[in-house]
């Protein structure tokens, strides 16, 4: 770009120009808002539209007149959508304590011990990005079946216990511990563990939270393992739940819709909660 | 700690093991064993009911012969090629646009990560009421005088419309990375550039873009590697129908697997598919250390 010889100063837009810019600008946010939730919205009609009301139809009738409960109480009571709620939230409720403890003892050694062979460790957990899931479900389906757990709850939790985002997120907020922080203790007589525990730990909390959230979200919606390794419709989660649902179900689209709404209701609400978390951590967290 | 010469108090030459050791056993069980029973099975022929039987080459032999394989290869290309300016480019303006100081803009940026972090199956099923034949889309098109269309039913449209959801699911993770990207360029250069008398567009282009170029390399990685491995959502909507339409190197795997038990053949194909993988990730890798020195 050529420079030019001399500044002008930047002119000051007068204010009315600036207040049409600013409500442009709004009515284009709000017409990519439709777009990323309109989906969601046409469900949530399809859900709540009384039985009088085509669900489909020109032109799209998306109102529901008067809006009805009739679907959802038909997806709790003829289709056992509890019991996948309540699958998922066992599935949830081992998996990511279990995985918070295993990522943070793993990655702990990794950002604050020196030791022989800490950077092949490390490139060892890194590795597990690189493996691509659709190539495990055979060998994992084998694994399982030779350890006689096909068909268990074992078996959906196991291969969610460890993941490479875990350790490398944590051992980054190990390793920026202060260190007179951590002498202070081991002056005092903590043992390696008590100073994991009771000092590093804490300090991590956050990153935890977001490994957490993160993991709540990822099992929540997990579906093509529990697909592979489970065969009793009383052991399925909610998302895998749904997909057969609606092979069985297929021609119900109202149950269906209602359905996929209450599915949709915790991962949503934990996300308001602690949105702003998330999207804080998200960009972050793939820059690395 | 490290440059700590010695023993530190409370340490022994054993204490990072003990930590890793639980981390350690799931690595062995849930990823190495597997990744070593996948390359055994490559090279094997098995059904689940009848045990392992070494067969060398077979099914790679096999694999070249099969022009399903080859169907399957160009629908994960063609995926990867309307994909990327999905992912790559589209995002970038979704991120500019949440970058805006304006009140409530981290609402936008909550409603537009929405689709992220729901199930691949709730968005499925929320999209057939959109592409139905009685669907939104098509009520749309019928204003401009275009005939409605079975998008997922018809052999042209279905695998466009599987890679648009998919771009659709995956938009707001994209943004919020080039979100990260777009706070940490200068802003003195882009004022300098306003003062230049540069306008929006010249200020993207020569400021923006260029500054931008890790986080590009980063969304070009995750875009091409999840087009790629393409699996789920073409599960969910179309079984890689019609005719074959959708059939990603994914879908081919788990249909030839658990669909044919055809396990030996289907880890061939899934070899192939970690190959083009690692070939993808590396050569992004070589471009852009090349850019970069």
């Amino acid at each position: 770009m050529a420079r030019r010889l001399y500044r002008t100063p930047p002119r000051r837009t007068p204010v009315s120009t600036r207040t049409v810019r600013r409500i442009g600008l709004y009515v284009l946010l709000v017409a990519v808002a439709a777009l990323f939730i309109g989906p969601f919205l046409i469900l949530l009609s399809a859900a709540t539209k009384p039985a009088s009301q085509d669900v489909f139809g020109f032109p799209p009738d998306l109102i529901p007149r008067p809006p009805v409960a009739d679907w959802f109480r038909e997806a709790w009571t003829t289709i056992p959508y509890a019991r996948f709620l309540v699958n998922s939230v066992i599935y949830v409720g081992i998996t990511v304590p279990v995985y918070l403890v295993v990522s943070a003892l793993t990655a702990y050694p990794l950002a604050r011990i020196a030791f022989r062979g800490r950077g092949v460790f490390f490139m060892l957990f890194l590795s597990i990005m690189f493996l691509p899931g659709e190539l495990m479900l055979i060998p994992r389906f084998l694994v399982m079946s030779e350890l006689g757990l096909t068909d268990t709850f074992a078996s959906v939790i196991l291969p969610a216990i460890l993941s490479s985002l875990g350790i490398f997120l944590l051992r980054q907020a190990f390793s920026q511990i202060p260190d007179e922080i951590v002498e202070a203790a081991r002056v005092d007589g903590a043992n390696e563990f008590a100073i994991f525990w009771r000092i590093c730990v804490p300090i991590v909390a956050p990153t935890l939270a977001v490994l957490a959230i993160l993991g709540f979200v990822s099992v929540w919606n997990s579906f093509i393992w529990p697909l592979v390794v489970l065969t009793s419709q009383s052991k399925f989660p909610i998302a895998l739940g749904i997909a057969y649902l609606s092979g069985v179900a297929g021609t119900d689209v109202r149950g269906l819709a209602a359905g996929t709404v209450i599915s949709l209701i915790p991962v949503v609400v934990v996300f308001l909660l602690l949105q702003k978390r998330i999207l804080n951590s998200m960009g972050g967290a793939v820059k690395g | 700690m490290p440059g700590l010469k010695g023993r530190v108090v409370g340490q022994h030459w054993y204490t990072p093991y003990v930590f890793m050791l639980p981390g350690l056993l799931f690595y062995a069980a849930m990823f190495a064993w597997p990744a070593v029973i996948a390359i055994q099975l490559a090279f094997s022929d098995y059904d689940i009911v009848h045990p392992v039987r070494f067969s060398g080459l077979d099914n790679f032999v096999r694999l070249a012969e099969d022009p399903r394989v080859w169907i399957a290869l160009r629908n994960s290309l063609l995926f990867v090629l309307m994909f990327l300016p999905l992912t790559v480019v589209a995002p970038l303006f979704l991120a500019m646009l949440v970058n805006l100081r304006l009140r409530a803009i981290q609402a936008f940026r909550m409603l537009y990560y929405l689709p992220v972090i729901t199930s691949m199956v709730a968005v499925a099923v929320a999209w057939r009421y959109v592409f139905n034949r009685e669907g939104v889309v098509n009520w749309l098109l019928g204003l401009f005088g275009a005939g409605p269309t079975d998008f997922l039913l018809d052999r042209h449209w279905a695998l466009p419309t599987v890679v648009l959801l998919e771009a659709w699911k995956n938009a707001g993770l994209f943004m919020m990375i080039y979100l990260a990207g777009l706070q940490a360029v200068p802003s003195e250069q882009l004022e300098a550039a306003t003062i230049d008398g540069a306008n929006a567009w010249q200020r993207l282009l020569h400021v923006t873009v260029p500054s931008l170029r890790p986080t590009f390399a980063v969304t070009l990685v995750l875009s091409m590697l999840e087009a790629m491995r393409a699996f789920e959502s073409v599960y969910v909507l179309t079984r890689g129908g019609p005719l074959d339409s959708t059939l990603t190197l994914g879908y081919y795997i788990w249909s030839k697997a658990f669909e044919d038990y055809d396990m030996g053949y289907a880890s061939a194909v899934g070899l192939l598919l970690w190959a083009i993988m690692i070939v993808l990730a590396g050569f992004n890798l070589l471009v852009t250390r090349r850019r970069d020195g």
